[in-house]
């Protein structure tokens, strides 16, 4: 179990991160999300004690990384963005030093290598220089390392970074494998990657924690399905908004001219968010007709949902999380509420101005806010 | 400790610097000593190691320019210090290596006395020990130099070059510090300097600009009581304070086969004040 409270980290006057609370359940699998400079990589230099934190606790199984610092390091596995690793060793040199300074003992720890090896696909270069290998199975070595000593917690600065698609792959399946016995904290800014493997995702975002779910949870939060739809119709803007107007449940939120000439892109959304407005569309095209070329359901991109989520962090108070959660109860950890008593009335003043057409999440949002319980901490 | 001292003696031999070090080490020994001993049929083996001590500026910042730069620029520094090792160990082990690369070049250069002593008649042997002590004590103050700069710097050749200007400065030490004023008012300023000097040490780590400007009152205030009551004792304040950084100065009585006792406490002070200053660097890094 990991507590971390009221983190943050002030670098001169730039706020790294900022209050930042959360608590990781062990056998847990959570992924920090974020783009960057978000504060991921100081967040886990701090959890890790590498750096300290300018105020703030974490605690690792209970035990206080700044004032038990050698208890609770020896709790961690880490593999920082750049993998930890001397070039002038070959890998069995560097998992016995590495076995050697986390205090393996000898008898123990020729079978904790074989097994560690064999997890992460690098027992054909034991004897091999690390310099000379590539990036990928230098990522693979520092995997490894972090994994020597079983440690109960493993946490992982970007592990699928510089890898290829088929070393992404077997890198997901081992961090899931390790996921049954061992707590695992990863970050990434890529979210296919982390709904990929990761039980439960927190998006951070100018070193605030923006959202906390489930990956299926955050994307069927974010991306509504059919609700919001990219369509190119042959036709001008002007007669396009007319028609639509006859149509309120559809609500233009963007209109563009497009690629090919005489066409309009839009994107469009359901007035609700469970509306599935594809039926809607061809019809108000087709009274008028007017030919629609194309229609896609648009994904929200983690550009967008950032730009969304930070949009209310931005414009609520300060300290003020927004929480993303859901009624569905197939997961115990998945739900993550974090709102002040004194920040209630502020949060739905936030949701009534982000309320706004263009806003496709106002409506979301304020369901969110009745579905939180009123000065609820963590679940 | 044991693993960071076994890696890092390792890693001497896997890049070469553990060879280049023994090397020059031996070479410039055996070149003094045929030119000393040999050339002039001279037994005093202590005037080769009194010789040799200038060559510590670099032959010292070999041993220790990449300790922590490295580790630093390859970010194997987040492997040790998110290891459940303490940095005290982990700056042990790199000293104690560096160290031990260091005896080992020395353990090389006692086949000349013992050259010497095949053939001389008499062997000043008391003052070759001594010398030998000095000479590995001054060797030693260097290394902890070394460690501290190699701590301050991620880049290794400027953790050389500043080792190597900190060497020449404690070379230069003896005669510097006899030009310095010795008036009690000079060395009133000076501890003036060193007063404001350890404040804004202090206001950098706490930021607290309260208790600094009071610590900074009440240390001004306290040397001036000290001038006005008594200025005999700030008499050559300046010159005994840098005298203390004169490692070579106190040499000359190894030479002379004296073990005295105050000099090896000062020198082994010395060495413990900048593995502890290396220590604190680095957790100051970290800790705040």
């Amino acid at each position: 179990m990991i507590e971390v409270r009221n983190l943050t980290k002030v670098y001169g006057q730039h706020k790294a991160i900022d209050q930042i609370n959360f608590t990781v359940d062990d056998g847990e699998i959570v992924g920090f999300l974020g783009p960057n400079g978000a504060g991921k990589t100081t967040t886990m230099n701090i959890m890790t004690g590498f750096i300290a934190a300018t105020s703030g606790e974490v605690s690792i199984n209970g035990l206080d990384i700044v004032s038990q610092a050698e208890k609770a390091k020896a709790q961690i596995g880490y593999l920082p963005d750049t993998p930890p690793v001397y070039g002038d060793m070959r890998v069995d040199e560097y998992l016995n030093f590495v076995a050697d300074i986390k205090g393996v003992k000898r008898s123990t720890r020729k079978k904790m290598l074989e097994d560690i090896k064999r997890q992460v696909r690098i027992e054909d270069m034991s004897r091999r220089l690390i310099k000379n290998l590539s990036r990928g199975y230098k990522q693979r070595v520092g995997l490894a390392q972090a994994m020597v000593g079983y440690p109960k917690v493993i946490i992982m600065d970007e592990p699928t970074i510089g890898l290829d698609p088929k070393q992404i792959i077997e890198m997901r399946d081992v961090i899931k494998s390790l996921g049954n016995k061992q707590t695992v904290i990863l970050s990434s800014h890529i979210l296919q990657e982390v709904s990929a493997v990761c039980d439960r995702v927190m998006i951070i975002n100018r070193g605030k924690i923006v959202a906390s779910d489930t990956p299926e949870k955050l994307s069927a939060t974010l991306n509504r399905g059919n609700n919001r739809m990219q369509v190119t119709v042959k036709a001008d803007k002007q007669s396009i908004l007319k028609a639509l107007a006859e149509y309120p449940i559809i609500r233009n939120v963007d209109a563009q001219i497009g690629r090919e000439p005489g066409t309009t892109d839009l994107i469009l959304s359901g007035e609700r968010d469970d509306t599935d407005i594809r039926e809607f569309i061809f019809r108000c095209m087709a009274k008028h007709s007017l030919p629609i070329l194309l229609m896609k359901s648009t994904e929200l991109t983690l550009e967008e949902i950032f730009l969304t989520l930070t949009g209310d962090v931005r414009s609520g108070p300060t300290g003020y999380v927004q929480s993303i959660t859901s009624a569905n109860d197939d997961n115990n950890n998945s739900d993550y509420y974090e709102t002040d008593d004194a920040d209630d009335e502020t949060d739905n003043d936030t949701t009534d101005k982000t309320a706004q057409p263009q806003d496709a999440t106002g409506q979301e949002q304020d369901q969110d806010q009745d579905q939180a319980q009123p000065g609820g901490e963590d679940q | 400790m044991f693993p960071i001292y076994k890696k890092e003696l390792r890693t001497y031999f896997t890049q070469m610097m553990g060879y280049i070090f023994l090397a020059f080490m031996t070479i410039l020994m055996g070149l003094f000593y045929t030119m000393i001993v040999l050339m002039s049929r001279n037994a005093n083996f202590q005037g080769v190691l009194a010789n040799t001590t200038i060559f510590f500026l670099f032959l010292i910042p070999i041993l220790t320019m990449r300790l922590f730069s490295e580790e630093a620029r390859h970010k194997t520094d987040q492997l040790l210090f998110t290891s459940p090792l303490t940095v005290t160990q982990i700056v042990m082990g790199k000293f104690l290596a560096a160290l031990t690369l260091f005896l080992i070049a020395a353990g090389i250069t006692v086949i000349f006395p013992l050259m010497v002593s095949r053939f001389a008649e008499s062997m000043p042997v008391s003052r070759i020990v001594g010398t030998y002590v000095g000479w590995i004590l001054v060797g030693v103050c260097c290394i902890a130099v070394g460690v501290f700069i190699s701590v301050l710097t991620e880049n290794q050749i400027v953790a050389a070059v500043g080792t190597f200007a900190a060497i020449f400065a404690m070379f230069l030490m003896e005669a510097f510090a006899m030009s310095m004023p010795t008036s009690a008012f000079a060395s009133l300023v000076f501890v003036g300097l060193i007063i404001v000097g350890v404040v804004g040490i202090w206001f950098n780590s706490t930021r607290n600009i309260i208790s600094s400007v009071i610590v900074a009152v009440i240390g001004i205030a306290v040397a001036v009581g000290l001038y006005l009551f008594n200025n005999l004792i700030f008499d050559g304040i300046i010159v005994r304070a840098l005298l203390w950084f004169s490692i070579y100065s106190r040499f000359d009585s190894f030479v002379l086969g004296i073990l005295n006792l105050s000099d090896i406490v000062y020198y082994v002070a010395f060495i413990a004040l900048f593995i502890y200053l290396s220590i604190n660097v680095i957790e100051k890094r970290r800790w705040r």
